[in-house]
């Protein structure tokens, strides 16, 4: 059962969490995200060294578990990033995830490609859209979009190629696909 | 050539916006120490474009001393969870379990409930065609007499030996048997002549026949009987009475009607027989003709033992119209289930019968 609960993705888990109330399939998708968890957590623990992680992490899958069961999420590692990143600023408060608008421009895009995968039509009009998006951004994004999807750059190479850190590279990266997702889905 | 590498690059535009994973544990550690192929390292950076999860936990396990405390503390919050889930998970399942079976023993009793009331129903209803045939049967008991009494082949002989055995059985008082049927102004009325009277036989036969089967017992019995019934009645019927026995046909005609009622003492007022034939006969004729047609539904449906004995009953009991009718469908049901010897029988039965089927059976001898 674990085993075929594991090949699910993050969707069907929430999806049989909330609605079959699956103890097993919520501890599958807490599973499959508590090593990230673990090392997100790391710096704030070692900020506080008063907090152990035996009070951290129980009390994190706890919020994490009541959020699952009330929460409307569209993608799990942001649901878990929210999360933690709410629960060090502020302890005693629940926020609820609400998804950015930029994450919901993506994944509205990422549903139409997957969808368009057996319709060469609509794959075809969704191309051509791409590449009318990729048109009007900037010269800066355009070229490290092409370098690092069509080329096949990492990040260290367009790092070293910019003369910037490779985590500059990703927030420009994650902008220009931002804005282009933006573009896509008006 | 170039249409392959507009098409990879139409592919890898859409690309852009594919769905991938986070890092699992194994990649994770992987990543940073640089151990992926080129592919997997491609696709770990586009999906670390997106997230911000999988990026802050590379960056945070990039700083020194945090990549020591990770494994442990990976393994344990995994223990933690495999932990803190299956014994709820176990319970889950066992209350599960205990629902199920408490759902199929409550679906046993539903069921043993409806078995119950269907077998209940089924008895009542089974009851309520017993009880509904056995009052037909008895129904038609009482117009066999009645039909008796329609029937047109008196035997002229016994009626002078039954009225004379009647006259001398009956010597109770005119008023009497006038105070027994008390609501019934016939004593009176057929008084008119005293040959009428024995001239028409046909209407007082039943009451001849049936007395001729006991007449010295049924003598004595009305008087007992009318006198509780003739106290309210007595004053108005003794005055009626009275003319009646001063003539003598009058007299004749009350020592009928005292007939009548000595056979009446038994079940039913015999005095409204003679009235009554008419309206019973016919009674009994549509009686009959609804379990003919009973009978010809069981036959139109194929059921011919049942119709068969629908039939035999009705022949046994009725000689008329639908006694023929119902020998003639006997034996056509005969034929059928390939009875010819019986079938034969029958046919000639209807033919010695002669009536209106008598034709059709004949035919149907002569076919067979």
């Amino acid at each position: 059962m674990y085993q075929q609960l594991s090949n699910l993705s993050d969707k069907e888990l929430i999806s049989r969490a909330r609605k079959l109330k699956d103890r097993e399939a919520e501890g599958v998708l807490l599973e499959r995200y508590s090593h990230l968890m673990v090392a997100v957590c790391l710096p704030y623990l070692k900020k506080n060294p008063g907090t152990g992680a035996q009070t951290v992490f129980p009390q994190l899958l706890q919020r994490l578990s009541n959020g699952l069961k009330i929460q409307s999420i569209q993608k799990a590692n942001e649901w878990v990033h929210q999360t933690i990143k709410t629960y060090f600023a502020q302890p005693e408060k629940q926020v609820p995830y609400y998804p950015s608008r930029e994450s919901r421009d993506r994944l509205h895009t990422e549903n139409r490609v997957e969808k368009a995968a057996n319709n060469t039509i609509e794959k075809q009009a969704l191309i051509a859209q791409v590449k009318t998006a990729i048109a009007k951004l900037g010269n800066d994004d355009r070229y490290l979009m092409e370098q690092f999807y069509l080329e096949n750059k990492t990040f260290a190479d367009l790092a070293a190629q910019k003369g910037t850190t490779v985590d500059k590279i990703r927030n420009q990266l994650k902008k220009a696909k931002s804005r282009l997702a933006t573009q896509l889905t008006n | 050539m170039p249409n392959n590498t507009i098409h990879n690059e139409n592919e890898k535009l859409l690309k852009i916006f594919a769905g991938i994973r986070c890092l699992n544990k194994d990649q994770l550690p992987r990543y940073l120490e640089g151990r992926l192929t080129d592919v997997e390292k491609h696709l770990v950076e586009q999906h670390l474009v997106d997230c911000d999860l999988c990026a802050e936990a590379l960056l945070a396990l990039q700083q020194e001393g945090l990549m020591e405390q990770y494994p442990s503390l990976s393994s344990g919050i995994q223990q933690y969870i495999r932990d803190s889930i299956k014994p709820v998970s176990q319970v889950h399942k066992m209350e599960h379990y205990a629902r199920k079976v408490k759902q199929r023993e409550s679906m046993l009793i539903y069921f043993w409930l409806a078995a119950f009331i269907l077998g209940g129903g089924a008895l009542l209803f089974g009851l309520s065609q017993y009880s509904s045939r056995k009052p037909a049967a008895a129904r038609t008991a009482v117009p066999v007499v009645a039909a008796s009494v329609a029937s047109p082949a008196p035997p002229p002989a016994v009626v002078p030996v039954d009225s004379t055995q009647l006259l001398q059985s009956s010597h109770k008082p005119a008023a009497l048997s006038a105070a027994a049927n008390p609501a019934t102004p016939a004593p009176v009325i057929p008084a008119v002549k005293k040959d009428t009277v024995k001239a028409a036989p046909a209407v007082k036969k039943p009451v001849v026949d049936s007395a001729a089967k006991k007449p010295p017992v049924a003598a004595p019995k009305p008087p007992d009987s009318s006198k509780k019934a003739a106290d309210k009645p007595k004053d108005n019927t003794a005055v009626a009475a009275k003319p009646t026995a001063k003539d003598t046909p009058a007299a004749q005609i009350t020592k009928n009607k005292e007939k009548e009622n000595d056979n009446d003492n038994k079940p039913k007022t015999g005095a409204n027989a003679a009235p009554a034939a008419a309206p019973a006969t016919s009674g009994k004729v549509d009686t009959d003709e609804y379990l003919y047609k009973a009978a010809m539904v069981y036959q139109q449906h194929g059921d011919l033992d049942e119709a068969i004995s629908r039939y035999k009953h009705l022949s046994s009991v009725n000689n008329s119209r639908v006694g023929e009718m119902a020998r003639y469908q006997m034996a056509v049901c005969y034929r059928s289930k390939g009875q010819m010897g019986k079938a034969k029988r029958m046919f000639k039965e209807v033919v010695r019968i002669n009536g209106t089927m008598k034709q059709a059976a004949q035919q149907a001898l002569d076919n067979m």
